[in-house]
């Protein structure tokens, strides 16, 4: 009796060939960077020395300051995400095929936008310290620039979501552009925007503690002095801190994303 | 009865492709046209190129004194719109809005820019509205989100914002192909009443010969982009059928003997 394949012999050969590749491509990697998980392991003794003694108990050596720096990081957070969302809404509007009153602005903003989210907030951060020097504005500013390219993305995706069909049917009730857009458009798309201002408000709180270490201030630069100080135990108090603020406000934003999609 | 549509020699091209090959027909008022014919046979493709929400390559369409066919402005475009209702086959509301919402909707194309955008509507189209949806039995969720409704509820709240514009012409697209069987007679009984008792003259494209035998006024065939047919239904024949639809009857008929073989 003939065999009978269930997968194409041909599929089963490329998903071989797929990972032998990817096995080749790991054996080149560990050879070039020298890495040997073996020898991690092997070395742990000081891995958990540093991280019992030197990091336990962890310490909060000035609270006022260190209170400070959150509320500071979190306002960083906050200012660039509305911000950021408000300038977006009006790229987006400009930059959706669906609705930007002439095309040829759509490709610049989609442009100007991947250009913005494609470079990281760190590597910002570093180009306007250049500029402005160390500071929490330097902070919100990268964060702003970063967030504005993804929300732009996010808005426009969300736009040219609310279908063709709830427009069709308004474009031939003779509806003008502007009242589709205020009628339709934003009530459709509201709880998609609101979704992703959210995700941005989170992505915010982590990276503006990023932003803070390379020098945009906030809890992020008191944590690198401390490191710097070779203080771990007070490093380590707030670095949990952080990590508190950042499952908090996860928290959060997941429990109102809810809401509002609901 | 007054002729409020005609189209004469009407052609649509897509490259090479010939999606509607020179049709020509009237619509008088009141009258229910129902279009027949497989799918890509072009029907959807006449229905938008009456409101150009698809452009026409030829051909004139003469509406209510205008061709629309020769409309260039688009707020000229956007007047004579208003005067066409349309129905579609997925109801295209606004899933989010309410019902209310929703029906008010056909009342855009007549408002000034500034009440349109900021949803201002007049209170005599807030009451029309409330009449019309009174009438389909629909008045006691003005309030719910068009998304939480059944098919037919939906599709009588897309009848309702059509009925808001005022239309001399309702163009209905497949209005009961995603409906059950029930929900379906009571929609083209709407649409009947609708023509009969305001006059407005109706094309109603449908996959089902059944029902464009027991609502239509008279049946247009297509086949490949051209008119085959052009009557009332008793004059539809079993060969005229197979014409239309390139099949034997025996494969058109599923579970639809009785309405075509009361005829064929």
């Amino acid at each position: 009796m003939r065999k009978i394949h269930v997968i194409p012999q041909k599929q089963k050969r490329n998903t071989l060939i797929a990972l032998l590749i990817v096995a080749i491509l790991f054996t080149i990697a560990t050879i070039q960077t020298e890495y040997q998980p073996l020898s991690f392991f092997m070395n742990m003794e000081n891995f958990w020395e540093f991280l019992l003694v030197d990091l336990f108990p962890p310490q909060l050596a000035d609270p006022p300051t260190i209170v400070e720096g959150i509320v500071q990081t979190i306002s960083m957070a906050i200012a660039a995400s509305l911000l950021s969302c408000v300038f977006s809404l009006i790229l987006a509007f400009l930059g959706s095929r669906t609705t930007a009153p002439f095309q040829p602005l759509c490709k610049i903003i989609r442009f100007l936008a991947s250009l913005q989210r494609n470079i990281p907030s760190m590597i910002w951060t570093f180009i306007l310290i250049m500029a402005f020097g160390i500071g929490s504005v330097v902070g919100a500013l990268a964060l702003f620039i970063t967030t504005c390219g993804f929300l732009i993305r996010s808005f426009i995706e969300t736009i040219d979501e609310v279908g063709a069909e709830s427009l069709e049917a308004l474009q031939s009730v003779g509806a003008s552009r502007l009242a589709i857009i205020t009628q339709v458009i934003i009530p459709a798309s509201l709880p998609g925007f609101l979704s992703w201002l959210l995700y941005s408000l989170e992505v915010n709180i982590r990276s503006s503690t990023l932003v803070g270490a390379v020098g945009g201030g906030g809890i992020g630069l008191i944590m690198m002095g401390y490191i710097k100080q070779f203080r771990y135990h007070s490093a380590m108090g707030v670095i949990l801190l952080i990590a508190a603020v950042v499952i908090i406000v996860d928290l959060l934003t997941n429990y109102l994303r809810k809401k509002v999609l609901a | 009865m007054e002729t409020v549509l005609s189209i004469q020699n009407l052609k649509k091209y897509y490259g090479a492709t010939k999606a509607v090959e020179d049709i020509s027909f009237t619509v008088d008022a009141g009258e229910v046209v129902v279009i027949i014919g497989p799918s890509g046979a072009g029907k959807s493709t006449v229905l938008r190129c009456i409101n150009r929400m698809i452009e026409p390559t030829e051909g004139s369409i003469l509406f209510e004194g205008h061709d629309m066919a020769k409309i260039k402005k688009e707020k000229d475009l956007k007047a004579m719109r208003r005067r066409i209702g349309m129905i579609f086959q997925s109801f295209n509301l606004v899933q989010r809005l309410s019902v209310f919402q929703n029906v008010l909707h056909g009342r855009l194309g007549y408002m000034n820019t500034a009440s349109a955008v900021m949803g201002r509507y007049a209170e005599e189209d807030k009451q029309k509205a409330l009449d019309i949806l009174a009438m389909m039995g629909m008045e006691s969720m003005i309030y719910k989100k068009a998304g939480e409704l059944s098919g037919g509820q939906k599709q009588r709240v897309g009848i309702a914002r059509a009925l808001m514009q005022n239309p001399a012409l309702l163009l209905c697209d497949e209005p009961i192909a995603s409906l059950d069987p029930s929900s379906s007679k009571i929609i083209m009984n709407q649409i009947q009443d609708m023509a009969k008792k305001r006059g407005i003259a109706c094309i109603v494209n449908l996959h089902q010969v059944d029902v464009a035998l027991a609502y239509a006024d008279r049946i247009i065939g297509i086949h490949q982009g051209r008119k085959v047919f052009d009557d009332v239904p008793e004059k539809l024949t079993k060969e005229m059928i197979e014409t239309i639809y390139d099949a034997p009857i025996e494969e058109l008929t599923v579970g639809l003997e009785e309405g075509v073989a009361l005829h064929a």
